[in-house]
């Protein structure tokens, strides 16, 4: 438990009801809470918006187009005809990434992005997914994934195993550096907001402004986020297609 | 650092399978059709309009086609009525020409005749004139009494020497 000032307090999980099922703890939390306001903001945009399915869209509704089409059009850069298959999951995890940093840039609004679990099992189902399609793809032969052509056979032996144990660190580095973001970006944003209560006199006023510039640079940090784990998702399903 | 703290991690997975499962479901089922539909709805109908132009366009340079050809039709069966039309008055002008110029020779046959025939007439008359006066002044100088037939033949052979 951190003390009742600590930075790190804004990402403790409390047990908004407690439920149990076979003896674990799945109680409804304040990250469960996010989450669910993050799903139904997401459903309720996307549906609402596209509601009159007019051929000339109102504002809102050229949003949810374009981010259709951003989607779309990322998934055909990287992984071409191949990837219209997993654009639904891909849309799914991108606008779920983004609109939970979103949610958690509201005051007070827990940030489900800035803990290692979700991110990491997020990242663990993008990267058994794309593991299964590329010996679904390419069978046994998914293994000369590891085998770099044109390099002197003498180097493989060191080569093979750095391979190996990248591949092997996607998930961890997918997921680490969506949590590490978040992480650091509320954390100093906390750690300015004390600092604008403990200055003396009117000079909490820059630790504000600083606050201020840093939310603008939190909600572009979070887009951008949602961002490199959707692209990155494309380039892994690229991999399962392509090798080298 | 609550993150590293294992008492809520089931709980979280547990919810993210859940409200993650039903995002994706949600959105492969209801929202991306939806959208998918209103674009390609939209593609059709841009293409829709743009075939219908490329028609109405088409149309359209038919119809200046047709124009063109009615107008040169026309322009070419001016020229045929305005060359036939001259043709006809031309041939009528000359034809009223050459009547004219045969009534106006025929005139001038006649006045020309006529002409002569006077200056005969004045000649005869002037010949009898001269025979009367030689047959006066011969009188009534000479007493000498000429016939008319011997005046003439006398005229008759210094007639050269008036003129």
């Amino acid at each position: 438990m951190a003390a009742k000032d600590s930075p790190l307090k804004q990402f403790e999980i409390d047990p908004i009801s407690n439920i149990e099922l076979g003896g674990y703890n799945i109680s409804f939390t304040n990250s469960s809470f996010a989450m669910l306001i993050t799903v139904l903001v997401i459903t309720l945009f996307l549906t609402l918006t596209v509601n009159t399915r007019s051929i000339i869209p109102s504002r809102m509704q050229l949003i949810s187009e374009l981010m259709y089409n951003f989607i779309a059009q990322l998934l055909s850069d990287t992984v071409g005809d191949n990837g219209k298959r997993y654009f639904p999951f891909v849309f799914s995890l991108f606008m779920f990434v983004l609109i939970g940093n979103m949610v958690g840039m509201i005051p007070y609004q827990f940030t489900f992005t800035s803990h290692i679990i979700v991110t990491f099992a997020l990242a663990a189902v993008v990267f058994i997914g794309v593991t299964i399609l590329g010996f679904i793809n390419h069978g046994i032969k998914f293994f000369t994934f590891f085998y770099i052509p044109g390099v002197p056979f003498y180097m493989h032996p060191l080569l093979i195993p750095i391979e190996v144990i990248s591949y092997l660190s996607r998930p961890i580095s997918l997921s680490v550096r969506l949590f590490a973001n978040m992480l650091a970006g509320h954390t100093l944003l906390k750690v300015f907001a004390g600092f604008v209560v403990s200055m003396p006199f009117f000079t909490g006023v820059f630790p504000l402004a600083f606050i201020v510039a840093l939310t603008g640079l939190e909600i572009l940090i979070a887009f951008l986020q949602a961002y490199v784990f959707a692209i990155l998702t494309c380039l892994y399903i690229n991999d399962a297609y392509h090798l080298h | 650092m609550p993150q590293l703290n294992p008492e809520f991690f089931v709980s979280q997975l547990f919810w993210l399978a859940v409200f993650f499962t039903f995002l994706f479901v949600f959105l492969w089922r209801v929202s991306l059709p939806r959208i998918a539909t209103v674009l390609e709805k939209r593609q059709n109908k841009i293409d829709e309009n743009l075939s219908s132009a490329k028609e109405l366009q088409e149309q359209a340079m038919e119809i200046e086609k047709k124009i063109n050809d009615q107008i040169n039709k026309a322009k070419l069966e001016t020229d045929e009525k305005i060359k036939e039309t001259i043709n006809a008055l031309q041939e009528n002008v000359s034809s009223q020409l050459s009547s004219l110029d045969k009534d106006l020779e025929k005139k001038v046959s006649d006045a020309e005749k006529e002409i002569l025939k006077s200056k005969d007439d004045q000649m005869k008359n002037i010949n009898n004139e001269i025979v009367d006066i030689t047959k006066l002044t011969v009188g009534k100088i000479t007493d000498i009494e000429m016939s008319d037939n011997e005046l003439n033949k006398v005229i008759e052979t210094h007639k050269g020497n008036f003129n």
